[in-house]
């Protein structure tokens, strides 16, 4: 129940934020040009009255101010307003390309933060040994790896690996095969197929500074003092580190994880480009290019809401690890 | 600073203290090499295009060429040498980079210095704006606003604007960090109090002392801000073409990896240098700049040399230290911690083991409980019921640990684990010396809390570390160390992080404890007072050595050591007049690592001689049982010389 209150509590301070911040956005958008230039400029001219009423349909004929209002109220009734593409259902869109992102991104979070902690923990326990010095390096150098030369290179690689086997080994485009399989295993076996080389990738520049992070607390906590009493009291050392060492060392890994999904979900932008995934990332750059508003401020939306809700979500677990947060306020 | 006289000097980096910093980052071999790596492709970027014959927009008719000679790094598809290309795209990406950072550097310090600095409501209200740009990812926002200048033409400068107006935040929160923690600190209060305004304050006095955080954390962004940059490039937000970046150099060449290989590897291991060499400096600049941080010397295991004993340990004796000496290795060489400790303590004895902080007290602890770190060489002999403790392996070691010998650390606020039940740490005292059902440890624990006074005991084993007051907190470590009826409980300063009125109930638990169980205790403390109350006999230590030692009203009644008289006479006491000027020693504990030659107090001492510092004075007895190591000392009775060499404690009178 604590927990539950607390979680509340939470939520309720992240509304002005989102507030604010969807209004600084719309306003950015909507100052970025005109998404009907394209229509104006065609060639035979198109009739006035088209454009007068895609104008009315998308609203741009009204004050800037109001446009905010509108989309506000709208979004309140889950209404994400009309898109430029006359045939897209904003709503529907998102949906699908959120189940894409999301796939690919939760796995590699997973992935990438179980990797961090083994990696983190073995060379706060081994520290200074060879196993130390090996994944310190292996961190710094997927620390310094930009991301979409990492996606290019392993999808390099598996173009070769595929030509080489004379067969597709290994998918590197797309999100799934244009024609699926017709079973649901092997429409799974599809999917898991092409998440492959995207998630290493996620998982890969992720996990580098996670485990950075988890060795210099798994360092702070192997020189606490209530491990020197734990060793004291006559205990192995195996329980040492795993019952008292790892487990307050774990906590605030929980933080930084959350603080990173922003950049998590920006490194899967990348990601999809490289790999032409038709997920959220592909959609961002389509909208923005097509000065679509709606669709730019419902997929800001989405990822606005997905981080409070993903630090939401860290928060409770983090009370739920750490008794100490339970009672405060 | 100016010459204008301060009346409270802040601890502000003085120009000796920056020299020390960079002395420091040059040992740091992999920053240094780092650092060279960065300034050779800066000055690739900027003045590499100066001498190169190439412009990064000049056609040559070679297209598509391999690397050779005339195009060291090989063209693209429509002729442009890409190391002229690459030149440039390293130029652009690093003024934005640097910019970004600048940029960065200062809105972050401005707004975490402020909001650090009057906290509450300007504090939650800036807070709150570091969420709102945490609440996007950065790229998704750049890339709405790069377009909306990609017409514009602004180039690398706009570019460089979004990308800090979006990255500000990481330095802002570290800067307020600091500062509120600085803001307690005296000579901010003192020149509040001094009636400075809020800007001198805060530009005179905390500026400097964020400036190493501010410096680390402002590299390790250039990093991030290259690598921003890049993918924002990459994805045809950011530089845009005639012009060219690193990021976007890879983005064209995506395509043809597998032909022109060399357009996608350049740029992109530009990229990587770059970003490698920035990080590995901001790990240097991190660890010149925090002297407290730097790492412990990577080599030397545990090492321990027993030695040999000739005497036998008569039945009584619990445990005998002879000839104790343990040595830390440190960077700059060997320090000593305990040079020489010879000490016995009978079954059920309670010896007071006392001396200031330094004096080797701790480390003596450590090396009885086999807790000592791997930087640590121990030699000399513990022997402890019938067995050497010296080079004794772990796993017998670990055996003796809480069941024989059970020890209760100085803070009770951090040597509890914060995430497990208190009835959960007491009953894993019980279990993992004697097994058992879990029901059956609880009920033992609700016992032992109960003898050391938890009031309620069975409804408070749920309860968390944090629910318990300091004083309670310390019971139940006492309560976790008699668990197993150890025959030695070893207490390092157990009631110096306590209040006065606390310090006398766990003192009280203490001697409840010691009559219930007849454990052995060895009290070690700098506090005369707490020894007085409690001790049956008194071992002063001072740099490391053993000074004196005898029965407490021996020790209280006739300090012999010019050092036990010292400590004596600066305990404030009842029986003298108030307005009587305490009385302290002057001067402070030796430097271990640059011990004086002979006596080590002599050059406090008041009594000194030149002999002084010739030799080591040996313990020798002043009374029957009561042993000092002074070369001043007239021996009471015409002591026997012949007993001289001997250190074993005679009988108690």
């Amino acid at each position: 129940m604590e927990i539950v209150g607390f979680a509340l509590r939470r939520l309720l301070v992240a509304i002005p934020v989102l507030f604010v911040s969807t209004f600084l956005i719309f306003l950015a958008v909507a100052k970025s040009g005109d998404p009907l230039a394209e229509l104006r400029e065609r060639q035979p001219p198109v009739p006035p009255h088209t454009i007068a009423a895609e104008e009315a349909r998308l609203g741009l004929d009204q004050p800037v101010l109001q446009r905010y209002w509108n989309w506000l109220t709208g979004v309140v009734q889950g209404d994400l307003g009309p898109s430029v593409d006359r045939n897209a259902d904003i709503g529907m869109e998102i949906a699908s390309r959120l189940g894409i992102t999301m796939r690919f991104v939760l796995i590699a979070m997973l992935i990438a933060a179980v990797l961090a902690i083994l990696v983190g923990v073995v060379s706060a326990v081994r520290q200074y040994s060879w196993l130390d010095y090996l994944f310190t390096s292996t961190g710094f150098l997927f620390l310094a790896m930009p991301s979409f030369w990492l996606a290019v290179l392993l999808k390099q690689g598996g173009i070769e690996l595929n030509t080489l086997a004379g067969r597709t080994l290994i998918y590197t485009v797309g999100d799934s095969s244009v024609i699926p399989p017709p079973t649901l295993g092997g429409r799974i076996a599809d999917f898991a197929g092409h998440l492959v080389l995207p998630t290493i990738t996620l998982v890969l520049i992720n996990f580098a500074a996670w485990s950075r992070f988890q060795r210099s607390s798994m360092l702070d906590v192997l020189g606490s003092d209530y491990v020197k009493l734990a060793t004291a009291k006559g205990l192995r050392r195996r329980t040492v580190l795993r019952k008292y060492a790892l487990r307050t060392a774990l906590t605030p890994l929980v933080t930084v994880i959350a603080l990173d999904f922003t950049a998590v979900f920006a490194g899967a932008v990348v990601t999809e480009t490289v790999f032409q995934w038709r997920g959220m990332g592909d959609y961002l750059l389509e909208s923005i290019n097509g000065r679509d508003v709606n669709a730019v401020m419902a997929w800001l939306l989405v990822a606005a809401v997905a981080v409070v809700l993903f630090n939401l979500f860290a928060d409770i677990l983090y009370a739920a690890l750490d008794p100490r947060i339970r009672r405060v306020s | 600073m100016s010459a204008e006289p301060l009346p409270v000097s802040a601890p502000a980096a003085a120009p000796g203290q920056w020299r020390g910093v960079l002395a420091r980052f040059r040992r740091h071999r992999l920053a240094a090499a780092a650092l060279v790596a960065l300034v050779l492709v800066a000055l690739f970027a900027f003045v590499g295009p100066l001498l190169w014959r190439y412009g990064h927009d000049d056609i040559t008719p070679d297209n598509s060429q391999p690397p050779s000679a005339a195009h060291p790094l090989g063209t693209d598809s429509l002729g442009h040498d890409l190391l002229a290309q690459v030149m440039r795209g390293t130029q652009q990406s690093l003024l934005i980079a640097l910019t970004v950072a600048f940029g960065a550097a200062v809105v972050g310090t401005v707004i975490g210095i402020v909001a650090g600095y009057y906290r509450g409501r300007t504090d939650a209200l800036l807070m709150r704006l570091v969420d709102l740009f945490l609440t996007v990812p950065t790229i998704a926002v750049a890339a709405v606003l790069g377009h909306n200048f990609a017409g514009s033409g602004g180039g690398w400068m706009l570019i460089a604007a979004v990308l800090a107006a979006l990255m500000w935040t990481s330095v802002a929160r570290v800067v307020r960090g600091v500062v509120l923690g600085l803001r307690e600190r005296e000579f901010i209060s003192a020149a509040r109090a001094l009636g400075s305004s809020d800007l001198r304050i805060m530009l005179r006095h905390v500026l400097p002392n964020v400036a190493a955080p501010i410096i680390v954390s402002v590299t390790i962004l250039v990093a991030t801000a290259i690598l921003a940059e890049t993918a924002l490039s990459f994805i045809g937000f950011g530089v845009q073409p005639p012009d060219t970046s690193l990021g976007l150099l890879v983005a064209n060449a995506q395509s043809a990896v597998a032909t022109r290989p060399w357009l996608f590897y350049f740029p992109g291991l530009v990229i990587l240098l770059i970003a490698l060499s920035i990080n590995f400096i901001g790990d240097g600049l991190r660890d010149a700049l925090d002297p407290t941080q730097t790492k412990g010397p990577r080599r030397r295991r545990y090492l321990a040399r027993p030695a040999a004993r000739t005497e036998a340990v008569p039945d009584d004796v619990l445990l005998s230290v002879r000839d104790l000496r343990v040595v830390f290795a440190a960077d700059s060489g060997d320090v000593p911690a305990v040079r020489h400790l010879d000490l016995d303590l009978r079954r059920g004895e309670v010896v007071g083991l006392v001396g200031e902080s330094g004096s080797g007290k701790s480390v003596s602890a450590a090396a009885l409980m086999g807790l000592l770190p791997p930087t640590a060489t121990v030699s000399g002999s513990i022997h402890f019921a019938g067995q050497e403790l010296v080079g004794l392996p772990e796993p017998q070691f670990r055996r003796l640990r809480g069941r024989r010998i059970a020890m209760v650390f100085q803070d009770p606020m951090s040597s509890l684990s914060p995430v497990h039940t208190i009835g959960d740490q007491v009953a894993e005292a019980v279990r993992v010396h004697q097994g058992g059902s879990r029901a059956a440890a609880r009920a033992r624990a609700v016992e032992l809390l109960d003898t050391v006074g938890i009031p309620d005991a069975r409804n408070r084993l749920d309860d968390y570390p944090h629910q318990f007051s300091g004083g309670m907190r310390q019971r139940v470590v006492i309560a976790m160390a008699i668990a197993n009826d150890p025959d030695l409980i070893i207490a390092d300063e157990p009631t110096t992080a306590l209040d006065v009125t606390v310090q006398a109930q766990v003192l009280a638990a203490l001697r409840a404890v010691r009559e219930r169980t007849g454990a052995a205790i060895l009290m070690i403390t700098h506090d005369l007072g707490i020894v007085a109350e409690i001790a049956d006999r008194i071992a002063v230590m001072y740099a490391g050595r053993l000074v004196e030692v005898g029965t407490a009203t021996d020790v209280f009644d006739n300090p012999s050591m010019p050092y036990t008289r010292g400590l004596l006479d600066s305990v404030p006491r009842l029986d003298r007049p108030a307005d009587e000027e305490l009385w302290a020693i002057p001067g402070s504990p030796p430097s271990m690592t640059a011990l004086p030659a002979g006596c080590a107090f002599a050059p406090r001492c008041a009594i000194r001689t030149p002999d002084c510092s010739a030799a080591v004075p040996t313990l020798l007895p002043v009374t029957p049982g009561h042993l000092a190591a002074c070369l001043r000392l007239t021996p009471h009775d015409g002591a026997p010389p012949e007993n001289a060499t001997t250190t074993s404690i005679p009988e108690r009178p």
